[in-house]
């Protein structure tokens, strides 16, 4: 049997796993696809492989920043795991890549018979929360650069890759900055040598370098 | 001056169904929040979860270099200390009391168990995680996106809801320590809200003369929180669950 690729899945009894399974649909997540939208029903949880998710705090209505990133280290869905239908936030995949999928009634029955899924879930959620605030302090206190920096390592955590596509527009709302300070912060990484950038598509070329210009954020929260 | 408290003041533990009040009841004990006491601090063990009956504990976000800012304020609405029964171990957060109250609290075994054992305080408790949640994700995006004066007013009414006067008692150093802002810039925008009649403030003490007016004032992330907070924890929500 293939090795476990969504590390939150790949810690619960085996015996709960094989339950789960005819459950799990593989998908093929598509870059800017739209998971969830702020206030709707929640129909499916997605476990993560090789994708990326990000969930996305609106103000007045406008994507204003990331919260929270989801890669093979968790699952997109957390408040149904809490007891609640409706997600807070935009869930956008920024990593296309495949994941895999299982339906709101399903995951709930799975829940309630499985106290390992619901312990998983929880100590996961127990990560993302200090992911929030960590966002919230790191957004108070650091710079555009250091945080591009910091945000271009959780990338790389998750997708165990250097190299990824991003456009200067959706960095900007990751980031909750206007696009020319996207621009400015990564010309600056890309001078000093520790990505190359064009066309959407970013290449770490110096991953000491990266973590050293990163701010110290990064480090409380690598993914294990 | 010292009221009795109960804790059915807390809204999570009135929110029970009575049987598992009664079970935990005498497991609670009751302990007061001075001001200014760090409940527990970034990187530490906590070896109790605690329900406010009255006062407000701030949970602030600690950077490496001593640096902190508020990530969210707890008053009689929830509870301290939600890492023991998420099993995350130690949190990158500190708690201390703003606002002087009560509290009722649990040991760590104790509430360990009763989580493990479902049911409706479970249920309440994941729920209350949520609101949190909504809480600490719309903080972030009020740093980020939002005048302070908007952050000031958002931090007054939050304060305000968990308080049973119009008063508090707060330096605007601790309110700048609490926003991870310059005291400067506290006294230019509370400057401001008394200069237009919605705030006094001196000698420590900030009385909320206009609310209607603050509400207006306030950027839309208060009342997001509030609603959120007010839905997620209606307890009929927590018991038909």
């Amino acid at each position: 049997m293939a090795p476990i690729a969504n590390s939150l899945l790949a810690a619960l009894p085996r015996k709960d796993y094989q339950r789960m399974l005819s459950g799990l649909v593989p998908v093929d997540l598509g870059f800017g696809d739209v998971l969830y939208e702020p206030g709707k029903p929640i129909r499916d949880v997605y476990f993560p492989s090789q994708s990326l998710v990000s969930l996305l705090t609106l103000v007045e209505g406008h994507l204003a920043l990331e919260v929270g990133l989801v890669g093979r280290d968790g699952m997109v869905g957390i408040p149904l795991a809490l007891g609640i239908d409706a997600s807070p936030v935009r869930a956008l995949v920024q990593g296309g890549g495949p994941a895999l999928r299982m339906n709101a009634a399903r995951f709930r029955r799975e829940l309630r018979r499985s106290p390992a899924l619901q312990r998983e879930l929880n100590r996961y959620v127990h990560t993302l929360m200090a992911q929030i605030s960590q966002t919230a302090g790191c957004n108070r206190f650091h710079v555009v650069q250091a945080r591009l920096a910091r945000w271009l390592l959780m990338t790389r955590d998750r997708l165990r890759s250097g190299e990824f596509r991003m456009t200067h527009q959706f960095l900007s709302h990751m980031l909750g900055v206007r696009r020319v300070g996207v621009t400015e912060a990564a010309s600056a990484l890309q001078r000093r040598k520790l990505i190359e950038y064009s066309r959407g598509n970013i290449r770490i070329l110096d991953n000491r370098g990266l973590e050293d210009a990163a701010c110290s954020c990064y480090e409380g929260i690598k993914p294990s | 001056m010292r009221t009795r408290s109960t804790p059915k003041q807390n809204h999570l533990l009135a929110a029970l169904p009575a049987a598992d009040l009664l079970r935990l009841a005498p497991q609670l004990e009751p302990v007061p929040l001075p001001l200014g006491a760090v409940i527990y601090e970034s990187g530490g063990e906590q070896d109790y979860v605690y329900f406010p009956a009255s006062g407000i504990v701030s949970l602030l976000y600690v950077m490496n270099d001593g640096a902190a800012a508020e990530i969210a304020v707890v008053g009689n609405e929830g509870m301290v200390g939600i890492s023991l029964f998420m099993g995350g171990g130690t949190t990158p957060s500190r708690a201390v009391v703003q606002s002087v109250g009560r509290a009722y609290r649990l040991d760590a075994a104790q509430i360990k168990r009763e989580f493990a054992r479902g049911g409706a305080l479970q249920r309440l408790l994941l729920r209350y995680t949520q609101a949190l949640i909504t809480q600490m994700t719309q903080t972030a995006v009020c740093n980020r996106h939002h005048q302070l004066e908007q952050q000031l007013c958002r931090w007054l009414l939050l304060s305000l809801d968990r308080l049973p006067s119009s008063e508090l008692v707060m330096t605007q150093q601790l309110i700048a320590n609490m926003l991870g802002v310059r005291r400067e810039g506290v006294t230019e925008a509370a400057g401001k809200l008394q200069a237009d009649g919605l705030i006094s403030y001196r000698r420590g003490r900030i009385s909320v003369l206009d609310r209607a007016k603050l509400e207006q004032r306030v950027c839309e992330c208060y009342g997001v929180v509030k609603r959120e907070s007010d839905r997620l924890l209606a307890s009929h929500a927590v018991i038909a669950a």
